[in-house]
């Protein structure tokens, strides 16, 4: 009964807010209106999380809080506070917020969907939300059109196949697709490049490609499929990290960074094994959660200096030290530098990979390296260089102070509960597999 | 026994804790936005390090006292599944209480000098945060009794050399310089991962124990010798290379020296450029395992000493200098270590250590004691003896002096094989990727992204 209330109230609180934020005209108010919802919703994820003492059907049996939702709930809560929180109250729109509240529901629905029909009905109406942001600022949308009209038709035709090869064969092109992976990426880059950072965030940050896999993929999809789809995850891996070094604009080397950190954790489902699923599981909260805080320190510059170049040194450090070390700690903490919420995951995904041979873990060594280079190479051109001058004060907000608090402590406390986490989600791994071996018998 | 045995934890965790307090204590400050002054920052770090060598230095002679060769600290499984097992393990012996009281006594004094050295220097407070890092990682290094725990450390320590580096922010060279020290670092560090992974599928964990023995350092157990151990070997000289500039990636530490002197002293005169060297001696046997491996660090010890020297002789910055000569006294403890003289090894490291970091903070105010001596005598001191170099043909010399001037072409030649073809791989495939964006969007269409959230 209280896992029913609680989850209720997790689902309710961004439509709910949604539906507010709608009939609010001033921006401020909007504002702090949705922070407020995403405040509740985090709390109300965070109990429907602790108060998890097994699977409880739900909301007309097709939500339910599980094993591989729980720890999840608070992550995408949390995810999209950060969003909202990092974003300036000068660029905020009452749209926007409805735009972000729309997310929340959608990302927190589907990760406790337990009914694939709507699941499917779930991903692709999230995938309206960045088309609607990008026609609303007048950008163009038929990249993103064409590349998720694929994906929309092969996901709603692998699920009519299912049960057939044919079927997840379609289905795993879909869900690679909404990925990212290579060369099915065109969309990425350009999403961040024409939506609002935030939209483009909430859009690719949750990993719901990740938990359709799970749900959709792993009971019955062929080994071999699996193994080639992890190929081409691993190739993506090292596209992603090599790209994000050469480029010149902070939204771009963001987009392919994020590239990379999703195929890692793609490639990581495709093992389906114990030690890969665990590491899946746990590199999907410590990814979504380590990039969300460095796309909070990137936006909190781009609300002070707009679109910003890598080709140049800006020194911004004097001027916002606390964003440089935000930007330093969640950069570091997605590659998996030690004592962060990134290191044990990435441990257990580079160690998980052995049994596929040592050349596996060798490209998935060098995806982490290539990635911890952009990322300083990023730091320094950013926050290192010749102070600019301004005749206003450049220093954070409170919200920005409670955010980049709220990161530093996900980031190093993470780090420590780390061994909870990965005994937590051995569990689930196993279970899912289990259900693998039950299925395939 | 066992009060001693938990006398000896207890002490040996304490080494640990201090440095971590202090890291706690700036986490704390950067938390709250309080500012820390001078005067306190300075005691905070030199009572920390100060607490560090007392226990080190008690642990130490408790060990010597009661005859114990090795105590090792277990601090239990961190991360444990039926298929991996992460454990966080540190070890009491001759080598890691060695280094660690060199780590300790280096860092005291670099402490002490750079609250005057940096006394009212904009980013003081950076430079120790990042010092404090410095320490924790090079302590949690030097007491290491499994990979991971080594790993930890290795990438503090790497961290923080790449960050003071480009401690001078302002001016480009020091973040250019940093960039590629870390590119370096992340190459080593992968193999050192490498090394950290087939540990675990040889043993089933990354204890250095499973790979060694029990016995103290530096003897060995050679019944666990595996055929995996070739293999093991050639990761740990590639990530000690890397750490401890051989060649062929020598050409990052002179461009190391752009940081404050202090750090470039404890760094790279001292202690993090003898990481490698040190890494190579605890694990020693697996080096034991293979003639080929033994001759391999001999050869490359050797190589480095060599070129380190030729480079040395032909720097006109005193810090630069001193990096080749550090180099050049490396790249001999590597050979030594090749050539099975631990003891050897163990003594000429910490000699060279102390040695060098004496060199390194007396540079600037010897380059003072110069000039006034030049004025006084009025012309430049006359330079004696005859140089080896003088014996070769002229053509040679010149070549020598090119070869030398250029840093053995190390960089261009990295520059060239790999960097530039990396980036040029990658900016064609971002043309092109961009080109694909365009054609799917319809470029005419496409607008300026008004600046929002």
């Amino acid at each position: 009964m209280i896992d029913f209330s609680w989850l209720g109230v997790t689902l309710l609180l961004p439509l709910l807010g949604a539906v507010v934020a709608v009939f609010l005209k001033v921006p401020a108010v909007a504002m702090r209106v949705s922070l407020g919802f995403f405040a509740g919703t985090l709390i109300t994820a965070t109990a429907a999380n602790l108060t998890f003492a097994g699977p409880k059907l739900a909301w007309l049996n097709h939500f339910a809080v599980d094993d591989l939702a729980a720890p999840m709930l608070p992550v995408l809560a949390l995810l999209h506070l950060l969003t909202l929180l990092g974003t300036a109250k000068s660029r905020v729109s009452p749209m926007f917020c409805v735009r972000l509240l729309i997310a929340a529901f959608v990302s927190l629905a589907a990760v406790t969907c337990q009914t694939p029909a709507i699941l499917i009905a779930l991903l692709v109406l999230g995938v309206l939300v960045p088309l609607w942001d990008l026609m609303s600022r007048g950008q163009p949308v038929r990249g993103y059109l064409i590349h998720m009209s694929f994906f929309v038709a092969l996901l709603v035709t692998g699920w009519q196949f299912v049960g057939q090869d044919i079927g997840y064969g379609l289905l795993l092109i879909a869900l690679l697709l909404r990925g990212g992976i290579v060369p099915l990426h065109g969309w990425l880059p350009t999403l961040f490049q024409g939506a609002a950072y935030g939209t483009a965030m909430v859009f690719v940050l949750p990993l719901m490609e990740v938990l359709a896999a799970l749900r959709l993929l792993l009971p019955s999809t062929p080994e071999w499929m699996l193994n080639a789809a992890g190929v081409v995850c691993l190739i993506t891996a090292v596209y992603g990290g090599g790209m994000a070094i050469v480029q010149n604009e902070v939204r771009k080397f963001f987009a392919h960074l994020c590239l990379s950190q999703t195929a890692l954790v793609m490639f990581a489902v495709m093992l389906h094994t114990s030690n890969g699923l665990t590491a899946a599981l746990c590199l999907w909260i410590s990814s979504s959660l380590a990039l969300a805080g460095l796309a909070f320190s990137v936006r909190a510059l781009e609300a002070r200096f707009g679109p910003l170049s890598l080709r140049e040194f800006h020194g911004f450090y004097e001027q916002v030290p606390g964003l440089a070390i935000c930007f330093l700690m969640t950069g570091l903490a997605s590659v998996g530098f030690p004592g962060t919420i990134g290191f044990v995951p990435m441990e257990l995904l580079i160690s998980g990979s052995v049994e596929q041979g040592l050349g596996v873990s060798l490209t998935l060594a060098i995806a982490a390296m290539l990635n911890g280079v952009a990322i300083m190479r990023a730091y320094f051109a950013l926050f290192t260089g010749k102070r600019p001058t301004t005749s206003v004060s450049l220093q954070k907000t409170p919200m920005e102070r409670a955010g980049i608090i709220l990161i530093a402590l996900i980031v190093f406390l993470g780090g420590w509960f780390s061994p909870g986490m990965v005994a937590s989600r051995h569990h689930t791994a196993d279970r899912l597999l289990d259900r693998v071996l039950v299925e395939t018998r | 026994m066992p009060v001693l045995e938990s006398f000896l934890s207890t002490l040996g965790l304490l080494i640990v804790a201090a440095p971590v307090l202090l890291l706690a204590v700036f986490f704390g400050t950067f938390l709250t936005q309080r500012r820390l002054q001078e005067a306190t920052i300075g005691t905070l770090v030199q009572g920390s390090i100060g607490f560090s060598l007392l226990s080190a230095v008690g642990a130490a002679a408790t060990m010597l006292w009661h005859r114990v060769a090795q105590h090792p600290i277990e601090l239990g499984d961190w991360v444990i599944t039926p298929h991996y097992h992460l454990s966080f393990e540190f070890v009491l012996d001759l080598l890691s209480l060695s280094y660690v009281m060199l780590t300790l006594v280096l860092c005291a004094v670099i402490a002490a000098f750079s609250t005057r050295y940096l006394h009212h220097e904009r980013g003081y407070n950076r430079f120790f945060v990042l010092f404090a890092l410095f320490l924790l990682g090079m302590v949690t290094a030097s007491l290491s009794d499994t990979v991971e725990t080594l790993f930890a450390g290795w990438e503090m320590v790497g961290l923080s050399s790449v960050l003071l580096i480009a401690f001078f922010q302002e001016r480009p060279a020091p973040p250019r310089n940093g960039l590629r020290v870390w590119v370096v670092y992340r190459i080593c560090d992968v193999a050192l991962l490498l090394a950290a992974i087939l540990m675990h599928e040889i043993n089933g964990a990354g204890d250095f124990d499973h790979l060694v023995g029990k016995s103290a350092w530096p003897a060995h157990d050679p019944l666990l010798i595996g055929p995996h151990f070739t293999m093991l070997g050639v990761l740990f000289i590639i990530a000690a290379a890397g750490k401890s500039a051989l060649v062929p990636f020598s050409g990052w530490l002179p461009r190391a020296m752009e940081g404050p002197t202090p750090s470039s002293a404890v760094f790279y005169g001292a202690l993090s450029v003898h990481l490698g060297a040190f890494l190579l001696l605890r694990v020693s046997p697996v080096l034991d395992s293979s003639i080929w491996l033994q001759v391999a660090v001999v050869v490359l010890g050797s190589t480095t000493s060599a070129f380190a020297y030729l480079a040395g002789r032909v720097q006109t910055d005193i810090k630069s200098a001193l990096a080749f000569a550090s180099l050049t006294q490396v790249g001999l403890i590597i050979s030594e270590i090749g050539l099975g003289f631990r003891y050897l090894a163990l003594l000429h490291l910490l000699g060279h250590a102390c040695l060098r970091t004496l060199q390194f903070l007396r540079a600037p105010s010897l380059l003072h004691d110069h000039h006034q001596l030049e004025n006084a005598i009025g012309s430049r001191p006359r330079e004696e003896g005859v140089m080896w170099e003088q014996r070769l043909s002229p053509k040679m010399q010149l070549w020598l002096y090119r070869f030398s001037l250029e840093r053995g072409y190390l960089d261009t030649l990295l520059e060239k094989f790999v960097a530039r073809p990396f980036v040029a791989l990658f900016r064609g495939l971002d043309e092109l990727e961009t080109k694909w964006a365009k054609l799917l969007d319809g470029e005419s269409k496409a607008k300026e992204a008004p600046r929002d959230q």
